[in-house]
């Protein structure tokens, strides 16, 4: 049995196809991550997983309870650390983390053992007495994870967990969710392909309300990923050349003042060989790993971030 | 227990929070203290009453010395003997009102069977009527209430009302001060939507019953202490209560529940804390037709009945009766009515909330 299993999951909204007939399977144990632009359904698809949102189409199922016809059973089994940060403002973290542990069912006793652990992992220890509302963003995001964890669920849906935090704090996240991996089903979803990539066992690539590429980061990035690339930094580079490599490539970029080079198979020397035929100095060339952000545009044809 | 833990979290988030809770205790309390510098200030003046006594017995003769006794009568004499006098001196305005004791008064009290007076007034002026009604009912329970013989014992009898205007309007303004909680606690829900903390929660194992349980939780501790204040403030600025006042609470407990049940009710249809503000729409046509601002007796009969099916005029009249004198099983049939809507209106609350819960 797989811990998330999701059959043509569908959600409309009027007219908009938020989420277009999700075919997912996760298994016990996996983090699984939902990449994908701003819009493109992931938070959509964690709320009908979460029972909040009614699937138009298609059901889901969580360790075998269906979301729509045993909505309760599966809120015994989830814990969810919802895209906007959501606090009872005028609680202390404890007040807040023994909220959702004792109305999941926890005793007093393993309420306060449960927070105090993630209290001290997430680095909230120090304030865990001070309502929250004086709180700032990173430590109200913090505590809003640990939310999710404190009546330590089967099944965790962490919906872009590291929205808005800066890099330390975002690191410091990362290595405590990557703890957790194996001993807890998570579902993550997020916009940032570093994120995906540090985190995931598997990655499914979401946009327009469809999974248009699964896969382990290295699979979306091999076997998906026809293009290779190369980044070159020239002086006087005429619209000749230009135009002669565009002939000879599929595609090119212009980045920071940088030339980017697409092509199924890239020859490093030949096209070094080429620039310099052609009169272009080449202060540098590199070919590059394809990251999860050349996969998206690859696929899709645009950028994951505006 | 999942109902307390979210209750808890409510209360706290309301008592924490100054400015709310101000408004909560507050309200009552400036709402009591304008009331009774309006209504309680100044000593009323009394009312001419006219009486025509058709029995011309001794029992009827001490009912008359007993409302001769009231700071807020004042009786007109002489004792008129036939009711066209007395018509006639109302219509030329001599009298306000004046009270028919209709022969076989001796009669009916010596046998203890029902009697009707009348009280004729002014079509102009029916308030003073109806506040005339309650007094001459409490003096005649009072009367009829004591064995016989009569004449002994009701020497001296005086009503223990002080100021009939204010125990006349007390019981409404407390009802409609009690009205407000449905606005109240139908913005605490809505709020909470809004912020989609309700939506957090919906991801628990917590039920719709929790939900609402632990919202009203909070508006407990108000309504009580509200009530408090309201019954309080009023003895101390002019309220007589001359029966049980437990009773009297126990009336204004129940009335704010079912206010309370329909914020509920709001709070489950609405989806923000502004849109809260349609409770509105239910409170101030309720509150009209309640008997809390206006008398409900020369309302149209479709108005009059769907005021009787409310809750709140059954509130305010049971109130009323209890301060002004009556007995429980005078306003048991209230209570009742009460209680009955109290669980029409959560059950109502919870089905409809629980429609919230998926969307
Ligand atoms: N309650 C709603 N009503 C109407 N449209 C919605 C609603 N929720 C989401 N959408 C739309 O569905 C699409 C997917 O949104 P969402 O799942 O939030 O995307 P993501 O989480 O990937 O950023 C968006 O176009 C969004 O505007
Ligand atoms: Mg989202």
């Amino acid at each position: 049995m797989n811990a998330v299993q999701t059959f043509k999951l569908t959600r409309e909204f009027d007219s908009l196809v938020a989420v277009n007939g999700i075919d997912l399977e996760i298994k016990k144990g996996e983090l699984f991550s939902l990449l994908g632009p701003n819009g493109a359904g992931k938070t959509t698809t964690i709320r009908m997983l979460c029972c909040l949102l009614k699937p138009t189409k298609g059901t889901a199922s969580i360790l075998g309870y269906d979301v729509i016809k045993t909505p309760f059973a599966v809120k015994r089994l989830i814990g969810v650390s919802p895209q906007d940060t959501i606090l009872s403002e005028r609680l202390n973290c404890w007040e807040n983390l023994a909220l959702i542990g004792k109305v999941h069912g926890l005793s007093s006793k393993e309420v306060k053992r449960r927070s105090k652990e993630l209290l001290e992992t997430m680095g909230l220890m120090e304030r865990s007495k001070d309502q929250v509302r004086k709180f700032s963003g990173g430590m109200k995001r913090r505590l809003n994870i640990a939310m999710a964890l404190v009546s330590d669920p089967q099944v965790l849906f962490l919906d872009e967990p590291t929205l808005g935090l800066d890099p330390q704090a975002r690191r410091a996240i990362w290595e405590y969710i990557a703890e957790l991996k194996g001993k807890k089903t998570i579902l993550l979803t997020t916009h940032y392909m570093e994120e995906a990539d540090f985190l995931s066992d598997r990655i499914g690539i979401i946009d327009e309300g469809r999974v248009v590429a699964l896969g382990t980061s290295q699979e979306l990035k091999t076997n998906l990923f026809e293009m290779h690339s190369m980044v070159v930094s020239t002086e006087n580079l005429t619209a000749e050349v230009i135009a002669d490599l565009l002939s000879k490539y599929s595609r090119l970029e212009k980045v920071k003042g940088r030339l980017k080079i697409y092509h199924k198979d890239l020859n490093f020397k030949e096209i070094v060989d080429y620039l310099h035929s052609r009169g272009v100095t080449v202060y540098s060339a590199a070919l590059e790993q394809p990251t999860l952000e050349d996969v998206f545009i690859q696929i899709t044809g645009k950028k994951l971030r505006d | 227990m999942k109902f307390w833990e979210i209750g808890k979290r409510n209360l706290k988030e309301i008592y924490r929070n100054p400015v709310l809770l101000g408004f909560l205790l507050g309200m009552p309390l400036a709402f009591m203290l304008v009331f009774c510098a309006a209504a309680g200030g100044g000593q009323a003046s009394p009312i001419a009453l006219g009486i025509v006594d058709e029995d011309r017995s001794q029992d009827s003769s001490a009912f008359i010395q007993n409302l001769g006794g009231i700071e807020a009568i004042e009786l007109n004499e002489p004792i008129y003997s036939e009711k066209s006098q007395a018509q006639e001196d109302l219509e030329d305005g001599r009298i306000s009102l004046y009270l028919l004791i209709p022969s076989g008064f001796e009669e009916a009290t010596r046998a203890q069977q029902a009697i009707n007076l009348e009280l004729f007034y002014k079509e102009a002026d029916p308030m003073i009527g109806l506040q005339l009604k309650l007094i001459i009912e409490a003096v005649g329970s009072e009367f009829l209430g004591v064995a016989p013989p009569l004449n002994v014992e009701l020497k001296g009898t005086e009503s223990k009302i002080k100021n009939l205007a204010v125990n006349f309007y007390f019981p409404g303004i407390a009802v409609f001060g009690l009205m407000i909680l449905i606005s109240t606690a139908a913005e605490i829900i809505a709020g909470d939507r809004e912020k989609g903390f309700l939506a957090r929660m919906f991801t628990t194992p917590a039920r719709p019953w929790d939900f609402i349980l632990a919202y009203s939780l909070p508006f407990i501790p108000v309504l009580i202490v509200s009530t408090l204040i309201y019954l309080g403030v009023g003895m101390a600025l002019g309220l007589t209560v001359v029966g049980n006042l437990g009773y009297a609470f126990l009336i204004f407990f129940l009335i704010g529940l079912c206010s309370i049940g329909i914020g509920m009710i709001v709070g489950s249809l609405v989806k923000s804390e502004s849109q809260a503000g349609v409770s509105w729409i239910f409170i101030v046509p309720m509150a009209m037709i309640s008997g809390a601002w206006f008398s409900v007796e020369r309302m149209p009969s479709a108005i009059k009945s769907v005021a009787g099916v409310l809750p709140f005029i059954h509130a305010i009249d049971a109130s009323r009766a209890v301060l002004n004198g009556s007995s429980f099983s005078a306003i048991i049939l209230d209570l009742y009515w009460l209680a009955g809507w109290t669980v029409v209106l959560f059950v109502t609350g919870i089905i409809l909330f629980r429609r919230t819960m998926v969307s």
